[in-house]
């Protein structure tokens, strides 16, 4: 008997630790942060953030979590963080934030809207916000980023550069916001040679990077010499596979990716989710909440073409004055994207 | 089309080789009798073991802190499933959990939120003079990096060792019945702790493979199910070594094609791409019939 208890007893330590574990694993660098930031003040700004991925993706999650720092280091809220997989997951962790009385919580994709429309209406004193979406309610806003911008521009860029007339798009899975980017991507690369051939794979999640790597070769082996990235962590692999090969350009994605593999980037479409952020947190500090959907595109300066300078010269000059025109065209917004690319905000 | 054949067989052969040692080092731990569900736990602590030793002291270092990263994990759950003689899905599934988890937590701590760049030392391929220009299967099958050998020369020595000495005969009983094993003087325990700890290692060696002599880089998650997908290759390969490394390539070849057929832009649906290997998993397991390959006393405690 005392044998099974101790047994029992140690079983229920392992999965005790295991869980912790993985908590830890979701909110390190948040919890001591809203711990030590204005626990006990009462009336102070707590802001949390629910990340589909990991933040060391140097890509989507990445971005936002330094988002959630410049919103703890600007206006001096306490922060939280958490790393969520499923649909059920947001819900309960919108819950505990609501629960918590956090004054305003970000869901990072446009997977976390069914969850704040849920949750939403149960603390209405908690400000959800997602990001990607297209829904809002009396405390729900949605950042909805023109990501189909710089695609395009990418894409000519990308068509400007290629030598053997194929580009590739990689993404993790086909949410709306990557399909459409990718989209744009491809108006882009026509709109310069309307011959090219754009092929398009889905990695089937945002973390195999060894399976990225692997789609990418095979999409080089079929003659794509430059891949438009936007698999996360996952698009690692992607710029691993670049290395490897000669004469292969990647194009990141979501975050300024440019420094991830120098050499043989060719640029970034960035969304400045720091920016934005910020921009949202300061209205709610401020009293200033509109429920809405925000759009953020080139004229607000969230997304942006980086091109790379290291590489910059791969791009012939004439190619940069135009990529450079249109997104003067855009910041103007007298720029229309063709009809074939629905915008529909990045996930 | 042709000209995608050998490129084919080059991606099968690397996508089999870090489920192949994950999936052997499975065989010897079910052959002891013990499912070790832990071994994603296990694959995933060796990938971060191999950056961080690689990262200090070079590629050969940071192989062995992939095993020795694996068989720290391994050793857990040895402790508690045949020590303390815990459930074995239970705690497998706690171990599993704790490798992800533990792995992300330390990685932050280690690299920060930019993580580690590409910067890791990786292994070159080494292709084997005359053998690698076969055509076809040349390149996949010899012009890969050592690491892939070193499954070559495992595999049949851990086949000749199983069934042909009297350790590998030993380790079989204690997966049959281990109470007779423990009638003629083996020592069920100490056998089994000896099985997970090689199943750590060989697990460890796959994590290892993955950082050092595919992506270049750890990532949260790098994993992916794999440690699962190696059980099923276990079930798969009937519990022989030489299964288990024709039913690791098989599933490598599946991949291998789902990543053809969207490269070939043929219109397929992703996600029906993506299912091909599950599916054809699926279809093996089903047409395999009978379990009666298994160890005897797989999954009980004691």
């Amino acid at each position: 008997m005392n044998i099974t208890m101790t047994r029992r007893a140690m079983v229920w330590f392992i999965n005790t630790v295991a869980l912790l574990a993985m908590a830890c694993g979701g909110t390190k660098g948040g919890k001591p942060a809203a711990e030590s930031g204005a626990a006990g003040t009462a009336g102070a700004m707590k802001v949390a953030l629910l990340t589909p991925g990991p933040i060391t993706d140097q890509s989507w999650n990445g971005g936002a979590y330094s988002g959630l720092m410049r919103i703890k280091d600007s206006l001096g809220a306490a922060v939280s963080h958490i790393q969520t997989k499923t649909p059920a997951e947001f819900e309960e962790n919108f819950r505990q934030y609501g629960a918590q009385g956090y004054t305003m919580v970000i869901g990072h994709g446009f997977e976390f809207q069914d969850a704040a429309k849920r949750v939403g209406p149960e603390f209405p004193k908690t400000i959800y916000i997602t990001t990607g979406g297209n829904s809002s309610g009396p405390n729900i806003a949605a950042m909805s980023f023109a990501f189909e911008d710089p695609s395009y521009l990418a894409g000519m860029a990308a068509a400007a550069v290629t030598k053997t007339g194929t580009v590739g798009c990689i993404g993790g899975t086909e949410l709306p916001p990557v399909k459409s980017s990718f989209a744009a991507f491809t108006a882009g690369a026509l709109s310069v040679n309307p011959k090219i051939k754009v092929v398009t794979a889905f990695i089937g999640n945002w973390d195999d990077a060894s399976a990225g790597k692997e789609q990418a070769l095979a999409l080089i082996g079929r003659g794509a010499d430059v891949i438009f990235q936007n698999a996360d962590a996952a698009g690692l692999g992607v710029f691993q596979a670049a290395k490897e090969g000669k004469g292969i350009w990647v194009i990141g994605s979501n975050a300024d990716q440019n420094n991830v593999a120098p050499s043989v980037t060719l640029g970034s479409v960035v969304i400045d989710v720091p920016h934005a952020f910020l921009v949202m947190a300061r209205e709610v500090k401020g009293g200033n909440f509109q429920p809405r959907v925000v759009r953020l595109d080139t004229k607000t300066d969230v997304v942006r073409w980086v091109p790379n300078p290291a590489t910059l010269q791969t791009i012939p000059a004439a190619m940069r004055a135009r990529v450079d025109s249109v997104q003067q065209l855009m910041k103007a917004g007298t720029f229309v994207l063709p009809p074939a690319v629905q915008p529909t905000g990045a996930k | 089309m042709t000209d995608a054949i050998a490129p084919f067989f080059e991606a099968t052969v690397r996508t089999a080789t870090p489920l192949a040692f994950a999936a052997l080092g499975e065989l010897v731990a079910e052959r002891a009798g013990v499912i070790n569900i832990g071994l994603e736990g296990t694959i995933i602590a060796g990938a971060f073991g191999g950056l961080v030793a690689a990262g200090a002291a070079g590629v050969g270092v940071g192989f062995l802190g992939a095993v020795v990263a694996g068989m720290f994990v391994a050793a857990i759950f040895a402790f508690f499933v045949v020590t303390l003689r815990a459930d074995h899905i239970i705690t497998g599934t706690a171990i599993s959990m704790l490798g992800v988890g533990a792995t992300g937590t330390l990685y932050r701590i280690f690299f920060g939120t930019t993580g580690a760049a590409l910067e890791t030392p990786t292994l070159a391929p080494l292709p084997i003079p005359l053998l690698h220009s076969i055509p076809w299967i040349g390149e996949a099958l010899f012009g890969q990096p050592p690491i892939t050998y070193l499954l070559y020369v495992i595999v049949p020595c851990l086949a000749w060792w199983l069934r042909r000495t009297g350790a590998g005969l030993a380790l079989r009983a204690v997966g049959e019945r281990p109470e007779a094993a423990s009638a003629a003087g083996i020592s069920p325990a100490r056998v089994r702790w000896a099985a997970l700890l090689f199943c750590g290692a060989m697990g460890g060696l796959g994590g290892g493979t993955l950082v050092l002599a595919q992506v270049g880089t750890f990532n949260e998650g790098i994993s992916a199910g794999r440690g699962f997908i190696a059980i099923a290759i276990v079930v798969l390969g009937r519990w022989s070594a030489v299964g288990v490394s024709g039913a690791a390539l098989l599933f490598g070849a599946a991949s291998a094609l789902q990543y053809f057929a969207q490269a070939m832009g043929w219109g397929i649906p992703y996600q029906f791409a993506l299912a091909l290997p599950y599916v054809l998993t699926l279809i093996a397991l089903a047409g395999a019939g009978e379990r009666a390959a298994a160890p005897a006393a797989l999954g009980a405690r004691g």
